[in-house]
């Protein structure tokens, strides 16, 4: 396994160099975000330690620079701002996991070793409708490639959408596969997660059929496959 | 209840305008209403006037006799009429004798005091007017004069003399209307004025209910125009507000930067004392924990310190538990079993908080993932407005629940509710300090899914 450590601390980067090397992992260090940057860039890693105070660019940048750029590596967030605001725009960019300085370096190792295993997972097919795209096997969705910030309740609304794209879902049987138990089975419910969903995916991709349900169709024009 | 020995602005204008109006409608009252007696007077003594001329010119003087001439005003003629007449002979002896009377005088006489005699001695073919009593001893105005007649040795004196209670009368209506119309005048004066001061110091009022907004933290900084005078003053306030908000904002800054720099060290001081093992580092470790903490405790604090500066923010609520829920979903992905856990969570898209949105977050997001932490794999969170003022959220888990006697002390700084769950356990103390400094409140309770029910209480803004 190899992995990038990007940190600019000299201390704290020679540690955590000997104590991935000691859990086995072969271990590229990049002291600043240009560096860090190219590295990700042009090399192939199954993780990255990422330090977000960095000289020259900053490393939200480069996780936002890599995601656009389509690396898909799993990146684990090291900073020492954990305020919520700070943990969701880390997320926002692209993280996939978050750790707030000081920690434990068994903590450190732990989270990449549950990083390393989830991104291991089996290829499985993904769905598509139209230009939405849903990747079961890491519960992500995204539309013409720009991945969507879903709630699970939501990914398993979409989920069961896209299973019976072009056909009518009525409300009963949305809330069914929604919640496993007898939990709120208010009408509104659906409503709200429809809003919501409209909202994240553009509002025409859902459509309303009065007194029957909803039905989720490609727009037109778009390629079905 | 108005503090009269206070001093105030409005009254003190009001009293000024009072007291010039006051004297000034006095004044005109009083001499309004000479003039209107003195034009009374006037006239009547005209009149008095041409009937002495009538006399003295018609009288004729016969064998050494006066004659009264034949007059006719029928009102002369009529017993206590009210207008009279009477020619007095000067006798040597220096009073006066009655030759011929009006016939309206019946039985008395001009009563002619010797003072009056003595004037129209002195100015003899001069008419003079007098104030006498007649008969039923009602006021008369007189006009006589003394003059010699052709065949007559003895000056004579004719008077002509009228009743003048009805001029009294006339003198005393007006000056009842004059006092009544100018009673009203000052009434109005006054009202206007007040009135006047009112909405001239509006402004005022209206900087003072703004400055309150502000303190209150439903406005940011005074954004009304203000007339030329205020303006300097809300000019003023402003800068004083930036510049206080500047300096806690740099406090809070420094702050942070102060605790973010210990956090490396820190980092390197643990993962040091981890690589090398022996008692030097277990103690490390263990204070270094404790530093962690502290560090983390005071950062929080001094953002919550800094609320107390509450400024107009307002964040739609909304977009901030969509964010933390898919977070959060994300932070526990390993849980329960690599299940993950599920977040089911409602708000009307027109909620918002009255406050800052790094602050929202922090609150929702430290109830939240302590949420996380002890569900098994199921969160719910509602926010709801409860009045037009505040709003709650309420979060509940799944998870084992926390009993009652151990409600307050999950609020008390330092208390890990539990040591195995990583992180900081310090999660609901800095909500509950973070919600005490927005005026809002923490209280715990059990959850309809089984576990723990934690509600926040927190000010709301309109829209």
């Amino acid at each position: 396994m190899r992995i990038l450590l990007v940190e600019d601390d000299p201390d704290l980067s020679r540690q955590l160099k000997l104590a991935l090397a000691d859990a086995g992992y072969a271990v590229d260090h990049a002291p600043d975000g240009e560096e860090a940057q190219f590295l990700g860039e042009t090399e192939p890693y199954d993780a990255v330690i990422l330090d977000l105070g960095l000289p020259k660019v900053d490393g939200v940048s480069v996780l936002e620079r890599w995601r656009r750029g389509n690396v898909a590596t799993p990146v684990l967030i090291l900073t020492a701002r954990a305020a919520w605001s700070d943990k969701v725009a880390g997320f926002d960019a692209g993280a996939d996991d978050y750790l707030a300085k000081p920690f434990h370096t068994e903590e450190l190792l732990a989270r990449l070793r549950a990083l390393l295993r989830r991104s291991a997972g089996h290829a499985a097919p993904s769905l598509s409708c139209g230009a939405l795209r849903l990747d079961p096997r890491a519960a992500r969705a995204s539309v013409n490639g720009e991945p969507l910030r879903l709630t699970s309740l939501e990914y398993r609304l979409l989920h069961y959408m896209i299973m019976h794209q072009g056909r009518v879902i009525g409300r009963t049987e949305l809330v069914e596969h929604l919640y496993d138990q007898d939990f709120d089975r208010d009408s509104n419910t659906i409503e709200v997660f429809i809003g919501r969903l409209r909202k994240k995916l553009g509002s025409d991709r859902i459509e309303t059929v009065r007194g029957l349900g909803y039905r989720l169709t490609a727009l037109e024009g778009e390629a079905t496959e | 209840m108005i503090d009269l020995r206070r001093p105030s602005l409005v009254r003190r204008l009001v009293m000024l305008a009072a007291v010039w109006n006051v004297a000034v409608l006095l004044v005109a009252g009083v001499f309004l209403t000479a003039q209107f007696r003195d034009a009374a007077i006037r006239r009547f003594d005209q009149s008095l006037a041409v009937l002495t001329d009538d006399l003295y010119a018609l009288s004729t003087v016969e064998e050494g006799q006066v004659r009264a001439p034949v007059l006719t005003d029928i009102r002369a003629t009529r017993v206590y009429s009210g207008r009279y007449w009477t020619i007095f002979d000067k006798t040597q002896a220096g009073s006066l004798k009655v030759i011929e009377r009006s016939r309206s005088l019946f039985d008395s006489d001009l009563m002619v005091s010797s003072e009056q005699v003595d004037r129209l001695v002195a100015a003899p073919g001069k008419t003079l007017f007098f104030e006498m009593r007649g008969p039923q001893d009602k006021p008369l105005r007189a006009a006589a004069i003394l003059t010699q007649l052709p065949g007559h040795t003895n000056p004579v004196v004719f008077i002509a003399a009228e009743d003048r209670s009805p001029i009294d009368a006339d003198a005393a209506r007006f000056g009842r209307i004059t006092a009544l119309a100018l009673l009203l005048l000052g009434g109005g004066l006054i009202l206007a004025v007040v009135v006047q001061v009112r909405v001239g110091l509006a402004p005022l009022f209206q900087l003072r209910r703004e400055v309150a907004s502000v303190r209150r933290g439903k406005a940011e900084r005074l954004v009304r125009v203000y007339p030329e005078e205020l303006e300097p003053l809300a000019v003023e306030l402003n800068a004083l507000l930036a510049h206080n908000q500047e300096v806690v904002e740099r406090q809070r800054t420094h702050v942070g930067n102060l605790a973010h720099a210990l956090k490396t060290p820190l980092s390197v001081m643990l993962t040091e004392a981890s690589q090398q093992p022996g008692s030097l580092a277990e103690v490390v470790t263990r204070q270094a924990d404790v530093m962690r903490e502290q560090v983390d405790h005071h950062l929080r604090r001094a953002r919550a310190a800094a609320r107390s500066q509450t400024s107009g923010e307002r964040t739609p609520v909304e977009p901030i538990l969509d964010e933390l829920a898919v977070t959060l979903e994300r932070i526990f992905q390993d849980k329960s079993d690599g299940r993950g856990i599920e977040i089911d969570w409602r708000c009307p898209e027109d909620l918002c908080f009255q406050g800052e949105r790094q602050d929202l977050m922090e609150l929702a997001g430290n109830v939240m993932e302590n949420a996380g932490k002890w569900c098994r794999s199921k969160i719910r969170a509602v926010a709801s407005p409860t009045t037009a003022e505040r709003w709650t959220l309420v979060v509940d888990d799944d998870g084992p629940g926390l009993p009652p006697e151990r409600w307050v002390d999950a609020l008390k700084r330092g208390q890990r509710m539990d040591e195995h769950t990583p992180g900081s356990g310090l999660g609901l103390s800095i909500v509950d300090e973070l919600a005490r400094a927005y005026g809002g409140s923490v209280t715990l309770g059990e959850s309809p899914l089984g576990g723990l029910r934690v509600c926040l209480d927190l000010p709301r803004s309109e829209t």
